[in-house]
C-alpha cells in the first residue's frame, strides 16, 4: 500500500511539475502574436506613451536608479528636488553599481520582474534601443517634441530609436585624446601621426581589454577611417565593406606590434590606462573627460598635461564616441508624473548648470558650455563640446550587446596578436551577423 | 534472532512497534524527496522546456518553438564554434587542475601524515584555502598575477600580461583552482591514510620492504576509494566551474567555460532559448562523466546501497 | 548497560594517536622542508591579501611585501559599508538556514537510506548524487523567471530554497557514509529492547553520529556561504545580497575604479569566522572524514 502510495505521489509530482511548466510559458507564448514579426519595423509599436501634463499634478515619491554616484551630483540633484518640491513631491536616489554591465543587469532584472522599484533610471547612451523593443520604456516624443531644440543634437539621437524618442539626455561624455606636454607639443593631424610619434617615445595607452571600452576605442578610429557598422535600417553588418575595418584594426595591432602600445593594453580598462597615464612614461592616453580632475591631482602629470578632441584619421574624418546617460521611465512605475517632473528637474538649467560648473559633468544643452562659471570649472569646456559635437553614436541596435562583443571580442584576439587584423574583422563581421540574426 | 524474543513479549507488542520497516522508509525519505522535486526537477524541467523554444531578444513577449522537433536551438549550439571552444577549454581545464590536485593533495597528505608535531594547526592551515571563498581566491590571484599590484612578473621578469594572453590566463585560473582544493584533497586522502593501520608497514618493513615498495603496494590500493571519492566530486566540480573565470577574466582570452557560456548568453545576452539548452548541454556532459564514473568505479556508491 | 559503554566509546573520534606509534629518531629534516613548504603555500596569497587590505593609495600600486604604511583605514570602511554589513547578516541567515534544513531533511532520508530495506535505494542514491551535479546556471535561469512570477524574487527564502538543491544531496551522501559506518549491533539491541526504528534512530544513531552531523554541517554551510551564481542572479539589492555578490558592488571614488584596498579588507573579514569554524572544528572534519571515505 504504501509502495503504490509513493508512485502516486511520485506521479503526482512530476504532472504538477509539467502542468507548471506548460502554464507559465503559454502567457509568454500567447503574448508577442503570430511568430515571425518583422525584424526591425514595428517592435516598438503599442508602447506606453507619456503624457505630458502628468507633471502638473504631480505628487508623492519618485524613486531614481543610477550607478554610484561618485561625483556626488545625483544626492546633490534629489535634494535639490526635494527643497524645491518637498513635501508634496519627494524623490529617493537608489544606486546601482559602478560597472556599467552591472547597472544594465540591474535594470533589466527589475523590468523582467515588472517591478517598479526604479521610476527613473539613468541609462547609458547604448541601452536605448535594446530597453525600448522590450516595451521596458515610456514613449516620451510628446514631451520632447519642442524641447529638443534646446539640446546638442548628438545626445537626442542616442535616446531615439524606431523613430520615437525614449527619454531625455541628462549628461554626455565624449572621448578625448590626453597628451603629456613634456612630451607632446600638442595633438598632431592624424591618428597616424599620432601611433608614429608614440613609437618613437613614449607611447599611447587606452582600453584595450574585451570590453565595452575596447569597441569605444576601436570604433573612434574605425568611424574615422569612413566605416559604418550597419546599414541604414540595422539589418545587415556593413562592417567589412570596405577597408575602413582592416585599416583601423591594423593601426592599432601594428601599434602593439612595435610598442607604441604596451602589451598590456590589452587587459587595461579605464582605470589601468589612467594609472599608466600617470606614471608620466606614456606621451598619449585615450580617455573620458572624469580622467581630467584625477590628473590634476597626480603627482607625474599634473603640471604637465592636456586634452583635446582626437585628431582626423588619414584620408578620413574626426570622430569620437559618445557617452553619457538618457533618464528613461520604467513602464511599471507607479507614478510616471513625479518621474516626468524629476526629469524636466534635470534638464533645467540650475541642474545642468552645476552639473558641469560643480561636477565637471558634460552638460547636454549647448548653451551651458558658454556659461561663465562653467567654462572655469572646465578649462577645455569649448573643446569638450566640439568632442561631443563631432561624436559618433555607437550603433543603434536591441542587439547592440552582442554587436559590441563581436567587435570587443575580435578586436582584443587581434591586438593580443592571436589574430591577423583581416581575419578578426571577418570573423567580426560573420558574428554581427549572426547578432542581427537573433529572433 | 530478534523475532524470537518478541515473540515471548505479548504479541501486541509487535503490531503496536510503530511503522514498518517500508513506511518508515517512506516516510523518512519523503520529505527528501519532494524538496528535491520542488528545487531541483522543476528547475531542471523548465530549462529543458526553455531550450525547446526561443524567445525573442528583439520583441517583448514573443516566442516560438525552436523547429519541428524543438531542437532548433541544439543544433545551433552544436554547431557554434564557441560552444566546442568552450568545451575544450573546461576539458582542459578539469584535466589539468584535477590532476595537479590529486598530485599535490597526496604529497601534503603525506607529509602530514608523517609529520607528528602539530598536526591540528597544519590540519587548519591546510584549510585555509578551502575556507577562503572561491569569488575571493579569484581576487586574490589577480593581485597577485595583475601588475601593477601583483608581483609575479618582479619575480619572474618578463613582462608576461597573464590575464590577457591565451594560455597563460587559463594558467592562472588553473594556478587559483590548485590553490583553493588541493589542501582539501589532501585532507580527504590523508584520511584515508590515517585508517591504515601501522601495523602493516610494520610487517612489510619486517619483510624487507622499501618505502617506495610500502608506498606502491600498501598506501595506494588502500588509498584508492578516499581517492576515487575525491577524484570523482573534483572532476564534476572542474567541470561546472564558473566564479573562478568570470572573476578573474570574465572568460576572455580563451577561458570561457561551459557555464560561462551559459551564462553569458543567457543573462547578458537575453537569448533565453540558446542559453537554456546551453545549460542543458553542460548537464548532460557532467551526467555523462558521473555516469562514466559510477559505472567504472560505482562499486562505492553500490555498496553504500547495498543493506 | 554494555550498549550504553559500547555507544561511549565509538563516540569519540578516532584520532591518529590511537593506531599509530611514534617513529623512531623524531622527524627527520626534510618533514620539516615540506612542512614549512606545504604552511607557505597555503598561506602566503592569504597573506598578500592581508598585505594589501592594509595598504591605502598608491601604497597599492607597488607590489611590496610589506604595507609601507599601514592602516586600518580600508577596515574601518567597509564596516561603515551598511551594504555590507548587511550582506554579512544575509549571508549567515541563509547558510544557517539551508545547513538546518538539509541536516535535518536529509539525515531521516540517509538514515533511511544507510539501514532500511526498501525498493529504489540505489535509484536514489543515484538520483541525490546527480543532483549535486547539476550547473548552478541552469537552476538559476529558471528560478529566476519562476521568482519573480511568486514574488519572492530578492528574498532570503528564494535563496535558501535553490540551495537547498546543492546542499540536501550533500547532506545526504556524507550523512549515509557516517550511518553506516555505525555498527549495526547496537542499533539491533535498542530493537531487541523494544524501541521502534525510529527511536533507534534518535536515540543511539543520532548521537554517534554526532561527528557525522557536524561534518554534514560545516561542509554544507561553507558550501552555501561560498554560492556565487545564484547570489547574483536572483538578488538585486542589499536587502537580499549575501557577501559574494556584495564583493562584486564595492565600488571605489570614481566610476572606472576597482578597490582593492577595501575589497580584500572585506575578503579577509568573510575569510576570519570561517577559519575560526576550521580551526574549531578541524578535529571533527577530519575524523569525519575517515568514516566518509572509506569503508569502515
Amino acid at each position: 500500500m504504501t509502495k503504490r502510495l509513493m508512485l502516486m505521489l511520485c506521479a503526482a509530482l512530476l504532472c504538477g511539475v509539467f502542468v507548471a511548466a506548460c502554464g507559465d510559458d503559454s502567457s509568454s507564448g500567447g503574448g508577442g502574436g503570430g511568430g515571425g514579426a518583422s525584424e526591425e519595423s514595428g517592435t516598438t509599436e503599442g508602447a506606453k506613451v507619456i503624457d505630458p501634463g502628468l507633471a502638473e499634478s504631480a505628487k508623492g515619491e519618485v524613486t531614481y536608479c543610477q550607478g554610484k554616484d561618485t561625483s556626488g551630483n545625483a544626492t546633490f540633484m534629489i535634494e535639490e528636488f526635494n527643497k524645491k518640491y518637498g513635501p508634496d513631491l519627494k524623490a529617493k536616489l537608489v544606486e546601482f553599481p559602478a560597472s556599467a554591465d552591472e547597472q544594465r543587469t540591474q535594470f533589466i532584472q527589475r523590468q523582467q520582474a515588472k517591478s517598479g522599484d526604479c521610476d527613473v533610471f539613468s541609462a547609458d547612451v547604448i541601452w536605448t534601443a535594446e530597453f525600448a523593443s522590450q516595451k521596458w520604456l515610456y514613449d516620451m516624443t510628446p514631451y520632447m517634441e519642442d524641447k529638443k531644440a534646446e539640446y546638442i543634437e548628438a545626445p537626442v539621437e542616442t535616446v531615439t530609436y524606431d523613430g520615437k524618442i525614449w527619454g531625455v539626455p541628462e549628461t554626455s561624455d565624449a572621448g578625448l585624446l590626453y597628451y603629456n606636454t613634456d612630451q607632446v607639443k600638442e595633438i598632431p593631424a592624424t591618428w597616424q601621426e599620432v601611433y608614429e610619434q608614440a613609437a618613437q617615445e613614449g607611447g599611447i595607452v587606452y582600453q584595450g581589454a574585451a570590453y565595452e571600452g575596447l569597441t569605444c576605442d576601436y570604433l573612434e578610429l574605425f568611424f574615422g577611417a569612413g566605416g559604418e557598422v550597419l546599414s541604414e535600417d540595422g539589418t545587415k553588418s556593413t562592417f567589412a565593406e570596405g577597408d575602413a575595418a582592416v585599416k583601423a584594426l591594423t593601426l592599432m595591432a601594428d601599434g602593439v606590434k612595435n610598442g607604441a602600445a604596451p602589451k598590456a593594453v590589452t587587459t587595461y580598462m579605464e582605470p589601468e590606462s589612467l594609472t599608466a597615464f600617470q606614471t608620466g612614461k606614456p606621451a598619449y592616453m585615450r580617455n573620458w573627460p572624469y580622467a581630467y580632475a584625477l590628473n590634476q591631482k597626480a603627482k607625474n602629470v599634473k603640471d604637465n598635461f592636456e586634452v583635446g578632441p582626437q585628431p582626423t584619421f588619414e584620408g578620413g574624418e574626426k570622430a569620437g564616441i559618445l557617452g553619457g546617460h538618457n533618464s528613461v521611465i520604467s513602464v511599471y512605475s507607479k507614478n510616471p508624473g513625479a518621474a516626468l517632473k524629476l526629469i524636466e528637474h534635470i534638464g533645467s538649467e540650475e541642474i545642468q548648470k552645476a552639473y558641469a560648473a560643480q561636477f565637471s559633468l558634460s552638460p547636454v544643452k549647448a548653451a551651458i558650455y558658454d556659461d561663465a562659471e562653467v567654462q572655469k570649472a572646465i578649462p577645455f569646456a569649448t573643446d569638450l563640446r566640439q568632442a561631443i559635437t563631432q561624436a559618433r553614436a555607437r550603433p543603434v541596435s536591441p542587439v547592440y550587446p552582442q554587436i559590441s562583443q563581436a567587435i570587443y571580442k575580435n578586436v582584443n584576439a587581434a591586438l593580443a596578436g592571436q589574430q591577423s587584423p583581416e581575419d578578426a574583422v571577418k570573423q567580426a563581421n560573420s558574428d554581427i551577423d549572426k547578432a542581427l540574426s537573433t529572433f | 534472532m530478534a523475532d524470537a524474543t518478541a515473540h515471548t513479549g505479548a504479541p501486541q507488542k509487535r503490531r503496536s512497534r510503530g511503522l514498518s520497516e517500508k513506511g518508515l522508509a517512506f516516510w523518512m525519505v519523503s520529505p527528501s524527496m519532494a524538496l528535491i522535486a520542488l528545487v531541483a526537477a522543476y528547475p531542471i524541467i523548465y530549462a529543458v522546456w526553455l531550450s525547446l523554444h526561443e524567445y525573442s531578444v528583439r520583441q517583448a513577449g514573443l516566442s516560438r518553438w525552436a523547429g519541428p522537433l524543438g531542437l532548433r536551438n541544439y543544433t545551433t549550439a552544436l554547431g557554434n564554434s564557441e560552444f566546442w571552444s568552450a568545451m575544450t577549454t573546461t576539458l582542459i581545464f578539469t584535466v589539468s587542475s584535477v590532476f595537479f590536485e590529486l598530485l599535490i593533495g597526496l604529497a601534503m597528505a603525506m607529509a602530514m601524515h608523517a609529520a607528528f608535531k602539530g598536526q591540528g594547526l597544519l590540519r587548519t592551515v591546510v584549510l585555509v584555502p578551502w575556507a577562503v571563498l572561491t569569488v575571493v581566491t579569484a581576487i586574490m590571484w589577480r593581485t597577485i598575477f595583475e601588475s601593477p599590484q601583483g608581483f609575479v612578473n618582479q619575480i619572474l621578469g618578463g613582462d608576461t600580461v597573464w590575464l590577457g594572453s591565451e594560455p597563460q590566463a587559463l594558467i592562472v585560473i588553473i594556478i587559483a583552482d590548485v590553490w583553493k582544493t588541493a589542501p582539501f584533497m589532501a585532507l580527504l586522502i590523508l584520511a584515508g591514510l590515517q585508517v591504515i593501520p601501522s601495523d602493516i608497514y610494520e610487517a612489510a618493513k619486517v619483510d624487507g620492504a622499501t618505502a617506495w615498495q610500502r608506498f606502491r603496494k600498501i598506501t595506494l590500493p588502500l588509498l584508492t576509494p578516499a581517492i576515487l571519492v575525491a577524484l570523482i566530486f573534483r572532476t564534476l566540480d572542474a567541470l561546472r566551474i564558473f566564479d573562478l573565470p568570470y572573476v578573474l577574466t570574465k572568460g576572455a582570452n580563451g577561458t570561457t567555460t561551459l557555464s560561462l557560456i551559459a551564462q553569458e548568453t543567457f543573462a547578458t545576452n537575453r537569448i533565453y532559448g540558446l542559453g537554456a539548452a546551453y545549460s542543458i548541454l553542460t548537464f548532460i556532459t557532467v551526467m555523462i562523466v558521473s555516469f562514466t564514473y559510477i559505472w567504472t568505479v560505482g562499486g562505492n556508491i553500490r555498496g553504500l546501497a547495498e543493506d | 548497560m554494555a550498549t550504553e559503554a559500547a555507544v561511549a566509546e565509538r563516540s569519540e573520534p578516532r584520532t591518529k594517536t590511537k593506531k599509530a606509534r611514534k617513529p623512531s629518531g623524531g622527524t627527520p629534516w626534510w618533514m620539516w622542508i615540506a612542512i614549512a613548504a606545504i604552511v607557505v603555500f597555503c598561506l602566503f596569497p592569504f597573506y598578500w591579501l592581508v598585505n594589501l587590505s592594509l595598504k591605502t593609495g598608491a601604497d597599492l600600486g607597488d607590489s611590496s611585501l610589506f604595507p609601507p604604511n599601514p592602516t586600518l583605514a580600508n577596515y574601518e570602511s567597509i564596516f561603515n559599508n551598511g551594504d555590507f554589513t548587511r550582506a554579512l547578516l544575509n549571508s549567515a541567515i541563509i547558510s544557517l538556514s539551508t545547513t538546518a534544513l538539509a541536516l535535518l531533511v536529509g539525515s531521516f532520508c540517509a538514515y533511511a537510506l544507510a539501514r532500511l530495506r526498501f525498493r529504489f535505494k540505489f535509484g536514489i542514491l543515484a538520483l541525490v548524487l546527480s543532483i549535486t551535479t547539476f550547473p548552478a546556471i541552469a537552476i538559476a535561469a529558471p528560478l529566476f523567471r519562476l521568482w519573480s512570477d511568486i514574488g519572492i524574487y530578492n528574498t532570503l527564502i528564494g535563496l535558501i530554497i535553490p540551495n537547498l538543491t546543492f546542499a540536501l544531496p550533500l547532506a545526504i551522501y556524507i550523512l549515509v557514509s557516517f550511518f553506516k559506518e555505525i555498527p549495526k549491533d547496537l542499533e539491533e539491541a535498542a530493537l531487541v529492547d523494544g524501541a521502534t526504528h525510529f527511536v533507534a534512530f534518535r536515540k543511539v544513531v543520532v548521537p554517534l553520529a554526532a561527528p557525522g552531523l557536524a561534518t554534514a554541517g560545516i561542509l554544507t554551510f561553507i558550501a552555501t556561504w561560498n554560492e556565487f551564481l545564484l547570489a547574483i542572479t536572483l538578488t538585486s539589492s542589499p536587502a537580499a545580497r549575501p557577501v559574494p555578490a556584495a564583493i562584486a558592488f564595492f565600488t571605489g571614488s570614481t566610476q572606472f575604479e576597482i578597490p582593492y584596498g577595501t575589497i580584500t579588507a572585506a575578503s579577509v573579514t568573510i575569510s576570519v569566522p570561517l577559519i575560526l569554524l576550521v580551526l574549531f572544528f578541524q578535529k571533527r572534519i577530519v575524523a569525519g572524514l575517515t568514516a566518509g571515505a572509506v569503508k569502515g
